[in-house]
């Protein structure tokens, strides 16, 4: 196991948490869109997150790499000395982007272009207040997450200067 | 053990080892703090770092084992930001002294070494 492995498991991190404030900003930004390509209007949608093996590591498995420490757990055997990465380490992925079902907000605008017979115009069930509580959570996350990176740098940096 | 590799510094090199080990883990419960499911992992440093230190052939694994008495969130995650913020600064400095006695240790042996030159 080297400590470039854990940057990778927080950069994992930094793109998950990218994307869930991307869909946000979306979600923010279609507020109010009556039309989308699909029909209807537009969906709120949401991220799902789950973990995953760094794919640096997976792919020097399955490559048969038998380099030192970077096996996951079930690989070759590591190098006697080194600490192997184990099962439980694991970074992020931004799994799926899924719409939520909720139904629309219905709004009495009769003059609406989109209204239907009754006068009722279908508007997205977008809420503006979790979407900000969304948002701030993706960023501090993403917040911890440098500071972890910048953590492990440092410890890079320093195993450097044995060399000095 | 050879003349230019002491009993400590391979103490010490099991000691970083194990520390950059927690590094990632630390790392790994960070990056999963929204991940449903998912439950903080950690090892047990004191216990890892002898089992490391009684025998210096084996090989580094650690066990690595949920952390009881966290709180979980509804979404099934129970990892704590202040106890991995926490554990992630603890980690730095335990690599840091690790680094520095280790450049220690190295330079008594390089002195024992311009020592003899003198000759």
């Amino acid at each position: 196991m080297n400590l470039f492995g854990v940057l990778e498991v927080s950069a994992s991190a930094l793109g998950a948490e990218r994307m869930r404030a991307e869909v946000v900003a979306s979600n923010l930004a279609n507020a109010e869109s009556t039309r989308t390509p699909e029909g209807g209007p537009y969906r709120r949608r949401e991220v799902i997150f789950a973990s995953r093996k760094p794919a640096f590591a997976l792919a020097l498995a399955q490559a048969g790499g038998g380099a030192a420490g970077l096996n996951p757990a079930g690989g070759a055997a590591a190098m006697p000395g080194t600490a192997k990465l184990n099962a439980g380490s694991v970074g992020v992925q931004a799994r799926a982007v899924v719409e939520d079902t909720a139904p629309p907000l219905m709004r009495y605008e009769p003059g609406h272009p989109d209204a239907d017979a009754n006068g009722y115009v279908a508007y997205p069930n977008v809420n503006p207040a979790s979407e900000m509580a969304d948002l701030m959570g993706a960023s501090r996350s993403y917040e911890m997450n440098v500071s972890a990176i910048s953590a492990t740098k440092q410890m890079i940096q320093q195993s450097l200067e044995i060399l000095k | 053990m050879s003349l230019t590799e002491t009993p400590l510094m391979d103490s010490l090199a099991r000691f970083l080892d194990l520390a950059a080990y927690r590094q990632q883990i630390v790392s790994a419960n960070i990056a999963n703090i929204d991940t449903p499911g998912y439950h903080a992992l950690d090892i047990n440093f004191q216990q890892e770092l002898s089992k490391a230190l009684a025998d210096s052939q084996a090989e580094i694994a650690p066990e690595t084992r949920q952390v009881p008495g966290l709180v979980e969130r509804p979404d099934g995650n129970n990892v704590s930001l202040d106890r991995e913020g926490l554990l992630l600064g603890q980690t730095q400095l335990q690599f840091s002294t690790g680094v520095a006695l280790l450049r220690s240790e190295l330079r008594r042996v390089s002195m024992a070494i311009e020592e003899g030159k003198g000759q």
